[in-house]
């Protein structure tokens, strides 16, 4: 029987268009029905080169769905080709041309000799959502634009972890993490975000290798890179917040790229200095206040209830009630993810929940004793549950309507700084 | 005046639908009704032996060439004996959705006013099996409120009745569909009435008529005619008289039980058709 499903997290696989779009100068050629680019671009921030939603469309109709929308698209990748200044053209099909059977395929093959590269990828909103329809994306650029490379660049590794703009921290997360394989003497190669783009996506064979950051977005992007261009991947389920995670990341990556121990220590030793100098001047703001109680939850998509969770118990010794992956997670995923929850410190073990109806998460949060006000970490859908409950709340997940992010981040050290600045300034808004 | 009956045609690709409908259309003719007989079928060719040949422009090539904005007689033609033929028609093979194609053309007949007042009949000529969701348009939405399928003893064309059938069961619980009968159009196969019999009465409706096969069907259809047309002294005509009255005098509409594969097979079996394993000799 069909079901309500209340409030839910995602979009649709075509906003995918969101991860074109962050690659700069890239722009999405949507071969779909004339309302879906509007619906989808709720997202703030996505306007510049081009706009957030104003992209060529086939805008099909009931006409093209009877005779097929094949020569509509033609002459709208003629004439974007024509009148869009791009690197690069992604074409992203709705769901109309998907079940009609348009050979999107065969229309893209024949701009193969255009003077820009035209790409296709499959993002029916029945696919998936748009987690899946980013990881369609990637393999699109795999599949027909990427050639195995002879020639490698030494410490050269490409990064992958956030799906742009579904992660409000996507830009300051990815440029995070460069600045830490700097460190320790990687060059590090990523395809998102400003002077990223069509150069980068080129260098993506010459690396030694590809780093996933991420429990399970493009999991199936590393398998296809590494069959095609021979290139080995290092997977990190957890995005690294704070101390604790940053020197295991940074110790992984090390050992994984061959990095002598003691320049990863050292880099280390000197993070750590300073990340616990600040928490020291604060200890009194953390073990004093009775604000913060020791019991939260979050409710997020895989990446942030897993890197948030490991934090808040890892580095700020917090204990986990119930977590909520909200991603809708692939089942295959599930149970290495599970385990995950379990590694944490002090014997602490986090249960987790992979549900997408918010109503139901809000009931089981309602249920649970917190012991005092209850830290919820989630997105603006749980900020009157939240207030209802007395608990103190973060936007950390999408949607986010009450905090504007320019390339704020949370990963790393300074992430975690940055997190836990964030969480005690709610504690500190309380009384005052 | 009698309320306008609309009928649709059902059955395996290559049964004889068209022609059967087309016949039994020339039948009702010289019983005096007024009926259209609509095409739903991309390759068009449901009203070439009332009209005497295919030169028909469909509904949505019209669409396609000049837009919606038509006049019913660009799409409409007068065929034998007065008979308003539609062909829906449908996009190139492999190219788009000739199920939406249908629904656009019959709201298209709708709103160009074709179901006029003086009809007795409205027949819909559909493709093949009941593919998709466009090809039940028919009977969905009030339309067809009576079904036909045409099949014969053999097994596929069986099973392809039985599916059908499911199809109509779906609609009849919301739409008020029902199935009006089995038109056996004959393939002169073994025990094939008795067989049609029992098939009618498990899929619990009855075998309307049984249509013997005659070649003088095809030396018509070579002539661009309708039996009736062609020879009407000759006993298919007269076959087709009665199928066309049987029609007109039908008053018993069923919500069919289509059963299962088992039970399909087992009275396959019991008539003879299929050999079992045990009797297989080389």
């Amino acid at each position: 029987m069909a079901k309500l499903l209340d409030k839910q997290r995602y979009k649709c696989a075509l906003g995918a268009m969101q991860t074109v779009q962050a690659i700069t100068r890239a722009i999405p050629v949507l071969h779909s029905g004339p309302g879906c680019a509007q619906k989808l671009s709720d997202s703030i921030g996505s306007s510049g080169y081009f706009s957030p939603n104003i992209f060529p469309c086939t805008s099909i109709n009931e006409k093209d769905v009877v005779f097929g929308g094949t020569k509509k698209l033609e002459t709208t990748i003629e004439n974007a080709l024509k009148v869009i200044d791009a690197d690069l053209y992604v074409v992203l099909t709705g769901c109309i041309p998907e079940i009609v059977g348009d050979d999107t395929g065969e229309v893209v093959s024949r701009f193969e000799d255009a003077d820009k590269p035209v790409i296709y990828a499959s993002t029916a909103g029945f696919k998936g959502n748009n987690y899946i329809g980013h990881e369609q994306v990637i393999d699109a650029i795999i599949e027909q634009y990427l050639e195995k490379s002879e020639e490698k660049e030494k410490g050269l590794v490409n990064i992958w972890a956030d799906v742009p703009y579904q992660d409000l921290f996507w830009l300051g997360n990815i440029r995070e993490l460069e600045k830490l394989l700097v460190e320790i003497g990687l060059t590090p190669n990523t395809i998102f975000g400003y002077n990223r783009g069509i150069d980068q996506i080129g260098k993506i064979p010459k690396a030694e290798f590809n780093l996933l950051v991420s429990p399970w977005v493009s999991v199936g992007n590393m398998k296809k890179m590494e069959k095609k261009l021979g290139l080995p991947w290092l997977h990190l389920p957890t995005l690294p917040i704070g101390a604790f995670e940053t020197g295991k990341f940074l110790r992984e990556v090390g050992k994984f790229a061959g990095i002598p121990e003691e320049t990863v220590e050292s880099v280390i030793n000197e993070h750590e200095n300073y990340y616990y100098y600040l928490i020291e001047r604060y200890a009194d703001l953390f073990l004093e206040n009775r604000v913060i109680n020791k019991q939260f939850s979050v409710v997020a998509d895989a990446q942030y209830a897993l890197g948030i969770t490991k934090f808040l118990a890892n580095d700020l010794g917090l204990v986990p009630a119930k977590q909520f992956i909200v991603d809708d997670t692939p089942k295959q995923y599930r149970e290495a993810i599970t385990e995950e929850f379990k590694k944490l410190n002090f014997n602490l073990q986090a249960e987790v929940i992979f549900e997408t109806d918010s109503y139901k998460i809000h009931e089981q949060i309602k249920e649970h004793d917190y012991h005092g006000y209850p830290l919820i970490l989630g997105s603006y859908y749980e900020k009157e549950l939240t207030e209802s409950l007395k608990g103190n709340y973060l936007n950390i997940s999408w949607p986010v309507q009450d905090k504007v992010v320019l390339d704020d981040f949370y990963v790393g050290y300074t992430g975690g700084i940055r997190l836990i600045e964030d969480i005690y300034t709610v504690a500190v808004q309380r009384f005052n | 005046m009698a309320e306008l009956r609309q009928i649709a045609i059902y059955g395996k690709g290559g049964i004889g639908k068209s022609t059967t409908t087309q016949n039994l259309t020339a039948g009702l003719v010289e019983h005096g009704k007024k009926v259209m007989v609509v095409g739903c079928d991309p390759k068009a060719d449901s009203t070439r032996l009332l009209l005497g040949g295919l030169a028909q422009k469909t509904v949505l090539d019209t669409i396609r060439d000049e837009g919606e904005d038509i006049e019913l007689d660009r799409i409409m033609r007068e065929g034998f004996g007065g008979t308003r033929c539609v062909e829906s028609g449908g996009p190139e093979p492999g190219v788009g959705c000739a199920g939406r194609g249908i629904i656009t053309s019959i709201n298209m007949l709708e709103n160009l006013g074709a179901y006029t007042n003086d009809l007795d009949y409205v027949f819909y000529d559909v493709l093949g099996d009941v593919v998709c969701g466009g090809f039940a348009m028919p009977i969905r939405e009030g339309k067809a409120k009576e079904i036909y399928i045409v099949a014969s003893g053999e097994m596929m064309a069986l099973y392809a009745a039985n599916n059908i059938a499911k199809g109509i069961k779906r609609y009849a619980k919301t739409g008020g569909v029902r199935l009006g009968g089995i038109i056996c159009n004959s393939r002169n196969v073994d025990r094939e009435l008795d067989l049609l019999r029992a098939f009618s009465k498990e899929l619990g409706t009855q075998l309307l008529y049984f249509v013997p096969r005659d070649n003088i069907v095809q030396r018509a259809e070579i002539n661009k005619k309708t039996v009736i047309e062609y020879k009407p002294d000759s006993n298919q005509a007269q076959e087709y008289r009665n199928l066309a009255e049987a029609v007109i005098n039908n008053t018993k509409f069923d919500i069919p039980t289509p059963m299962t594969q088992e039970r399909l097979e087992e009275i396959l079996l019991e008539f003879g058709l299929m050999d079992s394993a045990d009797d297989y000799h080389i």
